[in-house]
C-alpha cells in the first residue's frame, strides 16, 4: 500500500530529531554551567562580562531543552492519540463490514470474495488465492452486488465509505482537526 | 485463505505498544556507550573524563525527562519500592507473568541503581582530578569500587532482562531499539 497512515513516519521522525538535539543542547547548557561554576570558583564575579555571558547562555540553554522536552512530549502524546484513533476506527470497521455481510445473506465464500474486492484486488488475484476459476469469481461478485443492490465494486466500495462519512455531526470536533 | 491474510498483517495476533521513546532509548544507548568506551578505552585521562562527564550528563537529562516525560518514562510510573520489589519476586517465583509496560519493580531499583552508580563514579572521578584530593587513595579506591559495583549492576541487569524476555515472551532488548513491547495475547498487563 501507498503513503499508509499508520505508519506515522514523518512524526517518528520529528520525534527522534528532537530527542537528538535535546541530548545535545542539554549536554552544552551543563558543559557551560559547570565552567561558569569553575570559573565563579577560581574567584570570577559576576560582573565579569565574560562569566555573565556564559551563564546567560548556559541558563538560555537549559530553558530551551525543557522547552524541546514539552515539545517533544507533546509529538508522542499526538503519536499515541492516532494510533488509538486508528486502532478503534479498523476495529469499527471491521465490525460495520461483518454487519453488511450479514444483513445481505452472504455465503462465507462470497464473504471472502466481498472482502478481497473491498480491498482492491482485481478478479485474477482473487481467484489465484483461492485457487478456483476466474468464472466462478465473477460469478460470486455478480451474486455479491446483486444481495448488496449495487451496479459493480465502486458501488459497493462506496457504501461503507458513506458509512464513514455520514453521520458526522456527532464526532466531537471532527477526526481530522483534533491534533 | 483471505482470514489467514488479514491477520498476517497484523491487525490481530501479539499487540504492539508503543513504550519506549526516542528520547529514552537514546540516552539508554548513549549511556552504554560511554560505559563500553570508558571501560576498554585505555587512552588519554582528558578523554576518559569527558565520557564520564557526559554519562552523569546524560543521567541528569534522563531524570528530568523522568519529571516531563510521558507516561513510561515518568520517575512516578517505576517509583524506587523494595517492597514491590520483592513481592514481584514473589510472584515470579509463584509463576506470575504479568507485563508491566514501563519497568518491573526489579528493574526499577536496577535502574534507580544504575544511575546512582554512574553519579558516584562522576564525582569520585572528579575528586581524583581536583587539587585537594589529587593522590588522595581513598578516592581512588572508592572510584573502583564504584566500577566494579557497575559492572556486576550491567551484568545482573542483562541477566535480568534475558530472564524477563524469556518469562514474560515480550523481547525486551528489541523494545529498548524499536520503542515498542510486543504483548502477547491474553497477558495480564499493568
Amino acid at each position: 500500500m501507498i503513503a499508509r497512515l499508520s505508519s506515522l513516519g514523518p512524526s517518528e521522525r520529528r520525534a527522534a530529531t528532537l530527542a537528538v538535539i535535546i541530548v545535545a543542547q542539554a549536554l552544552s547548557a551543563m558543559f557551560f554551567l559547570g565552567d561558569a561554576v569553575a570559573d565563579f570558583l577560581d574567584g570570577g564575579r559576576f560582573d565579569v562580562p565574560h562569566l555573565l555571558a556564559e551563564t546567560t547562555a548556559a541558563l538560555a540553554l537549559a530553558v530551551g531543552v525543557v522547552y524541546l522536552m514539552i515539545e517533544l512530549r507533546r509529538v508522542l502524546s499526538r503519536m499515541d492519540r492516532m494510533e488509538t484513533g486508528l486502532r478503534a476506527a479498523r476495529g469499527e470497521m471491521v465490525a460495520i463490514i461483518e454487519d453488511f455481510f450479514r444483513r445481505w445473506g452472504l455465503s462465507p465464500a462470497e464473504r471472502d470474495v466481498a472482502l478481497l474486492l473491498l480491498k482492491g484486488v482485481d478478479n485474477e488475484t482473487i481467484a489465484l488465492v483461492r485457487g478456483t476459476a476466474k468464472g466462478t469469481i465473477r460469478a460470486q461478485s455478480a451474486s455479491i452486488y446483486a444481495k448488496a443492490g449495487v451496479d459493480g465494486r465502486a458501488q459497493l466500495i462506496s457504501l461503507f465509505l458513506e458509512e464513514l462519512l455520514a453521520d458526522d455531526a456527532g464526532l466531537p470536533g471532527g477526526a481530522a482537526e483534533s491534533g | 485463505m483471505s482470514r489467514s491474510e488479514t491477520r498476517e498483517s497484523g491487525r490481530s495476533g501479539a499487540r504492539e505498544l508503543r513504550v519506549w521513546d526516542p528520547l529514552v532509548r537514546l540516552i539508554h544507548w548513549s549511556i552504554t556507550l560511554a560505559v563500553l568506551i570508558n571501560s576498554f578505552s585505555n587512552g588519554e585521562k582528558a578523554f576518559h573524563e569527558w565520557v564520564g562527564y557526559a554519562a552523569v550528563g546524560l543521567v541528569i537529562i534522563r531524570l528530568l525527562w523522568g519529571l516531563v516525560g510521558p507516561r513510561p518514562a515518568r520517575l512516578t510510573s517505576f517509583p524506587p519500592d523494595p517492597g514491590a520489589a520483592i513481592a514481584h519476586l514473589r510472584a515470579m517465583l509463584r509463576g506470575g507473568r504479568k507485563i508491566h509496560l514501563s519497568h518491573n519493580p526489579l528493574g526499577a531499583l536496577m535502574t534507580y541503581n544504575l544511575w546512582v552508580t554512574i553519579a558516584v563514579l562522576a564525582v569520585t572521578g572528579y575528586m581524583m582530578g581536583t587539587v585537594r584530593f589529587f593522590g588522595v587513595s581513598g578516592v581512588l579506591v572508592a572510584h573502583e569500587i564504584a566500577y566494579n559495583w557497575l559492572i556486576l549492576s550491567v551484568v545482573v541487569h542483562l541477566g535480568g532482562v534475558f530472564l524477563d524476555s524469556w518469562r514474560t515472551k515480550v523481547p525486551l532488548i528489541r523494545a529498548m531499539i524499536t520503542g515498542r513491547k510486543r504483548i502477547p495475547d491474553g497477558a495480564e498487563v499493568e
